[in-house]
């Protein structure tokens, strides 16, 4: 806030809340969710109040006094209460509903991206902590419903017991839909592409395994306000040669992305290298990206690969603290593929595992 | 969906808004009919369906039409991008949006008014939130049938959860057992995390813990699910096996404060007087949560959710108002020791 010359900070985004306050809210649909979000209002001053439904989510270390009830953000009175407690100055949003814009009567507001961005790109070792909390439990879950996977079981019952499991391990929330999705063997034989590569991630429909189905998992819990994302790719009735061997060139690409990852070295580096090692084609979805970050966001800063270019990666430099959650694919069109997550941080001289590491198909 | 779209052309016509720019996914489900994939908590606005008055047309961020009704037409899907000036972009691209006046969004961010206002030099950007909430409200017969599907698999879910209830087992086994069974009617998707506490002194709990369930604890249940995106909630708190006495006097409270309530709900009824009440929340269901001010008077057609919780102690039902009544769609039994 005081690099960017800001007065107060106001947030309406639960992710953002979550960061700056460490308020837990119940995960909810998007539309439950916006009617009970939390709002956070930080002051120069280093001052954080709360304006919640949840009182039961506030960190302990908040003052009760900082703690207050919710503010109606979708409702014109909720919105002029909140625009009451904005501080004086200059003020950043990092969005608004129709109506508190409304309250706020033209006052110019900055965009709060920036600071977030450049807040939460790189983090602590408590909160590497509690991503590879968030993944280890995560991880757990997934053996077991890994152990039930066979011919004439429904998707869905994946779903079932991976949430059951992660409730019992411990986690805070479920944050996605769980990705069971049996991939075509082409772009062609599956639904429309408008990117030209494979389809995925699609909601998870109660379509029953056969046997040789290929499924790409794609996985999220939270964990005490931190994202864990567990990828990885099953056979029905087991993997074969073509199988491992796809798997064999996907570590590879991972590896070789990894020797990238060093304090100093651009998103853009990290990128070359793993195309080179997959012999020059970009080992990804072209609508998705190599490799996010993931905090309080299951998908955040830093990005490699995406469609902002090469010119906007070789902006991006990596630093001790910062996380990157790898995800290629490889494709072999007609053959299907093997996609899977490794999550790792960069440290002081290089990178340090917060997932497990695949040694073999999973 | 045909119907749905008509009804938001018809309010767009009515509020003169010429485009309207979806970012919340009930809204974009309800114009589009369109499944995409579940995100829980809030997002931040983006540009993620588009409808334009002068051509009917919705647009709609996919990079697939797996999960779009033939309706949408593939030249009517937007790519999935990381820059927003392309999800704008192609929003302003649509036939028809050129030169729009008055433009609909359910939401902003500092850069993203930036982009739009860009994009449509001429217009206003005026609530389009509020247009989707009119439009909302009132359900026709085939959104309430949708409702009691779901309505029929929480029951079901939440049924395999109040028979786990014994001594010993734990708030998160409860939840745990409570989300296997709403997969297993395979609706993989909660409305809310499901909240199975053990009520505390009268304390109201939304997060399940390590808490041992012992023999004579109240828990309060909340249990949602959502199917095709219609959401089927409720509420219920059950003793684990004798309540004990002090319970009692709670739900007997809890039950006049419930009959109250209910016998006030009907078409007429003012939302803000059914609230009044200590403990009583009132809201829509449809597409998940939907909002309700307190002047507004119900209507046949609508769809509520009427929540009573009183020292812990809590129950919810959804009620399709009818004619003269409302007729409860959750039918579940009720909890009382």
């Amino acid at each position: 806030m005081a690099t960017h010359g800001l007065d107060g900070l106001v947030l309406l985004g639960q992710a953002n809340v979550a960061y700056a306050t460490g308020a837990r809210v119940p995960a909810a649909e998007p539309g439950r969710a916006a009617r009970q979000r939390p709002v956070a209002v930080l002051t120069r001053e280093g001052e954080a109040h709360l304006f919640t439904a949840f009182p039961e989510g506030a960190p302990p270390e908040l003052p009760a006094a900082h703690v207050h009830g919710a503010l109606a953000t979708e409702d014109e009175a909720g919105a002029r209460a909140l625009v009451e407690v904005v501080p004086a100055g200059r003020v950043a949003f990092d969005e608004y509903t129709m109506p508190v814009r409304a309250a706020l009567a033209g006052r110019e507001v900055a965009d709060a991206s920036p600071v977030l961005g450049e807040a939460k790109i790189v983090k602590t070792a408590d909160e590497l902590e509690c991503i590879r909390r968030a993944q280890a439990v995560n991880e757990a879950a997934i053996v077991d419903v890994a152990a039930m996977v066979r011919a004439g079981l429904r998707a869905t019952e994946l779903s079932g017991r991976l949430l059951r499991r992660v409730f019992e391990l411990g986690a805070s929330a479920n944050t996605v839909d769980p990705i069971f999705q049996v991939m075509p063997p082409s772009v062609a034989a599956g639904p429309y592409s408008a990117s030209g590569g494979v389809v995925f991630p699609t909601p998870t429909r109660p379509r029953t395994l056969a046997a040789g189905d290929v499924i790409w998992v794609d996985t999220g819990i939270n964990f005490e306000g931190y994202a864990s994302d567990f990828g990885c790719t099953w056979v029905v009735g087991g993997v074969d040669a073509h199988h491992r061997e796809q798997f064999e060139r996907w570590r590879t690409v991972v590896d070789a992305a990894l020797g990238a990852v060093r304090p100093g070295a651009t998103a853009a580096d990290v990128g070359r290298a793993a195309t080179a090692a997959a012999g020059g084609r970009r080992p990804w979805l072209p609508h998705l990206y190599l490799a996010h970050g993931i905090g309080t966001d299951s998908a955040e800063m830093p990005y490699i690969g995406t469609d902002l270019g090469d010119a906007f990666d070789d902006g991006i430099v990596l630093a001790p603290g910062m996380v990157l959650v790898f995800e290629p694919v490889i494709w072999d069109d007609g053959r299907a593929g093997y996609r899977a997550e490794e999550i790792v941080a960069v440290t002081e001289t290089g990178w340090t595992m917060l997932s497990a590491r695949a040694e073999a198909p999973r | 969906m045909t119907g749905h779209l008509d009804r938001v052309l018809a309010e767009m016509a009515r509020a003169d808004v010429d485009v309207m720019v979806l970012g919340r996914e009930a809204n974009a489900r309800y114009v589009s009919g369109a499944n995409r994939l579940f995100l829980a908590g809030t997002r931040a606005f983006a540009p993620g369906c588009a409808v334009v008055r002068a051509t009917g047309a919705v647009h709609l961020l996919s990079v697939t039409d797996e999960g779009v009704p033939a309706e949408i037409p593939p030249e009517r899907l937007y790519p999935l991008s990381w820059n927003p000036v392309n999800l704008v972009g192609a929003v302003a691209a649509a036939p028809g949006a050129n030169g729009a006046r008055r433009v609909g969004v359910d939401g902003l961010t500092p850069l993203f008014e930036q982009l739009l206002t860009a994009a449509f030099p001429e217009s206003d950007l005026v609530d389009g939130e509020m247009l989707m909430r009119r439009v909302r409200r009132v359900k026709s017969p085939e959104d309430v049938a949708a409702l009691r599907v779901a309505v029929g698999v929480v029951e079901d879910a939440l049924g395999a959860a109040v028979e786990a209830l014994r001594p010993g087992v734990t708030e998160r086994e409860l939840l745990g057992v409570f989300e296997e069974a709403r997969c297993a009617g395979d609706a993989p998707v909660p409305a809310f995390q499901g909240v199975f506490c053990v009520v505390d002194g009268g304390r109201s709990r939304r997060f399940v813990g390590d808490r041992v369930v012992e023999s004579g604890d109240l828990v309060a249940m909340r249990a949602g699910a959502l199917v095709d995106g219609w959401e089927g909630s409720l509420a219920r708190t059950y003793a684990c096996g004798e309540g004990a006495a002090e319970h009692r006097a709670r739900v007997r409270d809890w039950q006049t404060a419930w009959s109250t309530v209910t016998g006030a709900l009907g078409p007429g009824a003012r939302v803000g007087d059914l609230r009044a009440a200590e403990g009583v929340t009132v809201h829509g269901v449809g597409l998940g949560y939907e909002g309700l001010a307190d002047d507004e008077v119900l209507e046949p057609g609508m769809v509520v959710e009427v929540e009573v919780e009183r020292a812990g102690v809590v129950g919810a039902d959804m009620f399709v108002l009818e004619t003269g009544t409302a007729e409860p769609l959750t039918r579940f039994p009720g909890g009382a020791p």
